[in-house]
């Protein structure tokens, strides 16, 4: 029996998929952590939050697929800048700058994760839910080899890609974003310029809360909208963002996408039923050979 | 222009100024003189609101700064030159200049300050798509003061401008100062260069220990036995001569 290079390939193109989804959760896990010096502990929870916004937009509300997206970036924008200003700020230095806000902080957003976890299933329940979207109006791709690839993973890619783009563009090349570089650099001569720090905060977190609920609503349809489901999220991009390079957002990027790859890989050739081990075992070899990460960047230089 | 009455400020419970009492003319150019650890960058940071005060007020054009915060302070035109090591090491030229002037809102004006701070330091113009991690150490403080022109300042406060620099590099940065205040420009210089500083300024002051030790003319503090003994050393002659040049 030859090795069959289609299952291959699709194995592939379909851990990329996923890996651009991981990508989005850990660029925004890495804007925090480069804009506010904050490791955040409860993203996984935005990213279920998230989810569950778009369901609920999507089948109780009754708006199209892309609303529902939009509106679910929107309120979880929305929830994640509201935790940000009523708990996260007050453990930092006076109200304004990230320094120094250590492990308070740290422990702080651990409680976060279990208090979301905890107000969703007030809410939603802890049954599973499938997230039922109509998407007949994106094409199937066809590869070569009789590869299909659904429409959600369709959609995923391109939404994705679509969502960095933009996100590389506000940073790159518009005032505010040079301000939250700015901000990320060094809050004090931000200041000096000018800046009103505080807000960029806000909009630092609220963009990479933004982010998660992208891929919430992004998954959703593949699997289906769990409350636990932010746990695994959390650990898979954290394993894509430190493999990538801790702080840096093209290696966000890199690390999701290898992290995706890698694990469906392990799971078609290795065993599936350890489908969850790969991303770590992968964390581990990158950090044994170079311990900052792909694109890892010196502190001075981050964003 | 700038008053500052009677200021405490510090960190923490840590107080640094005990009572410090300054006034910087319109137009003028006024240098605060101290060694480490006197309080100068304390009494700026305090000034361009980065601390809050314990005490006392400070005063600009006339209003009292107490609870704004340091972007709002900023646009009434109290701008602060950052040390050289403060620009922003992973932008490029271009980038930190176009921060410089992030509060304001007319465009057009904005860039025609950009080409008049390229004429000012032609050197920027030729690096600025350079990252400005990789400037000398007379061309980041180029920047930093090209980007505080950025921001059309009525007064600007410099943080040790000389911090670093060769003699001859610190004389240009100087002359540089001296000519941005001919633009009616007010001044502030905090300094460790006594010599250069006071040769520049036409007031100072020096400060030690949280408080101003001593105040006067800048001709005849540089002359003065008291600060010949602690600070200056050489000739001032021949580095006088070359500033006015």
């Amino acid at each position: 029996m030859g090795f069959d290079y289609n299952s291959l390939l699709a194995f592939i193109i379909f851990g990329v998929t996923i890996g651009v989804v991981y990508g989005i959760v850990a660029l925004g896990i890495s804007l925090i952590y480069s804009g506010l010096d904050i490791v955040h502990f409860a993203h996984g929870e935005m990213y279920m939050f998230g989810a569950f916004f778009g369901l609920v937009l999507a089948h109780n509300v009754g708006v199209p697929y892309p609303i529902a997206l939009i509106g679910a970036m929107v309120l979880t924008a929305l929830l994640g800048m509201a935790v940000e200003r009523v708990f996260y700020r007050r453990l930092t230095r006076a109200g304004g700058g990230y320094t120094v806000a250590g492990m308070g902080m740290i422990i702080c957003g651990f409680g976060m994760s279990v208090a979301l976890v905890n107000v969703a299933y007030f809410i939603w329940g802890a049954e599973a839910e499938p997230f039922r979207a109509n998407l007949d109006y994106i094409p199937r791709l066809s590869f070569p080899g009789d590869i299909e690839v659904p429409e959600s993973y369709v959609l995923t890619a391109i939404i994705s890609v679509a969502l960095m783009a933009a996100l590389h563009y506000f940073l790159r090349h518009t005032k505010t974003g040079l301000a939250v570089r700015a901000v990320a650099h060094n809050k004090d001569i931000a200041y000096l310029m000018g800046i009103n720090v505080p807000l960029m905060i806000s909009l630092i977190f609220g963009l990479a809360c933004g982010l998660g609920a992208a891929a919430g609503v992004l998954i959703g349809p593949m699997q289906s909208v769990q409350v636990e489901m932010g746990y695994l999220m959390l650990m898979k991009a954290f394993a894509a963002a430190v493999v990538g390079g801790f702080g840096s957002l093209p290696g966000a990027i890199i690390g999701g996408i290898m992290v995706g790859v890698f694990e469906n890989l392990g799971a078609a050739y290795i065993s599936a039923s350890h489908k969850d081990i790969y991303a770590f075992l992968l964390l581990i070899l990158v950090l044994m050979f170079k311990p900052s990460g792909l694109l890892g960047v010196d502190a001075k230089v981050k964003a | 222009m700038l008053q500052i009455n009677d200021v405490h400020a510090g960190y923490g419970n840590l107080k640094i100024l005990r009572g410090v009492n300054m006034q910087v003319p319109t137009g003028g150019i006024v240098t605060l003189l101290g060694g480490n650890g006197t309080g100068k960058s304390t009494l700026l940071k305090a000034v361009s609101g980065l601390i809050p005060l314990m005490e006392g007020e400070v005063l600009f054009d006339g209003v009292g700064l107490s609870g704004m915060k340091p972007h709002e302070r900023m646009r009434l035109g109290l701008v602060q030159v950052t040390q050289a090591k403060e620009a922003y090491p992973a932008m490029t030229v271009e980038e930190n200049l176009v921060l410089g002037a992030y509060t304001r809102r007319d465009r057009a004006a904005a860039a025609v300050d950009l080409e008049r701070v390229y004429e000012f330091f032609p050197v920027l113009r030729e690096r600025r798509k350079q990252l400005s991690g990789t400037l000398s150490g007379g061309e980041v403080q180029m920047l930093v003061i090209g980007r505080g022109l950025m921001a059309k300042p009525k007064m600007l406060m410099l943080d040790e401008p000389s911090a670093a620099l060769a003699p001859k590099v610190v004389l240009e940065i100087f002359s540089n100062i001296n000519r941005i205040a001919k633009t009616g420009v007010t001044i502030l210089v905090v300094e460790q260069n006594v010599r250069m500083a006071l040769i520049l300024a036409q007031y100072g002051y020096i400060i030690r220990d949280g408080v101003i030790m001593m105040e006067g003319e800048a001709k005849k503090l540089i002359s003065d036995p008291a600060v010949k003994e602690s600070f200056l050393g050489g000739s001032v002659a021949n580095s006088s001569k070359a500033l006015r040049k």
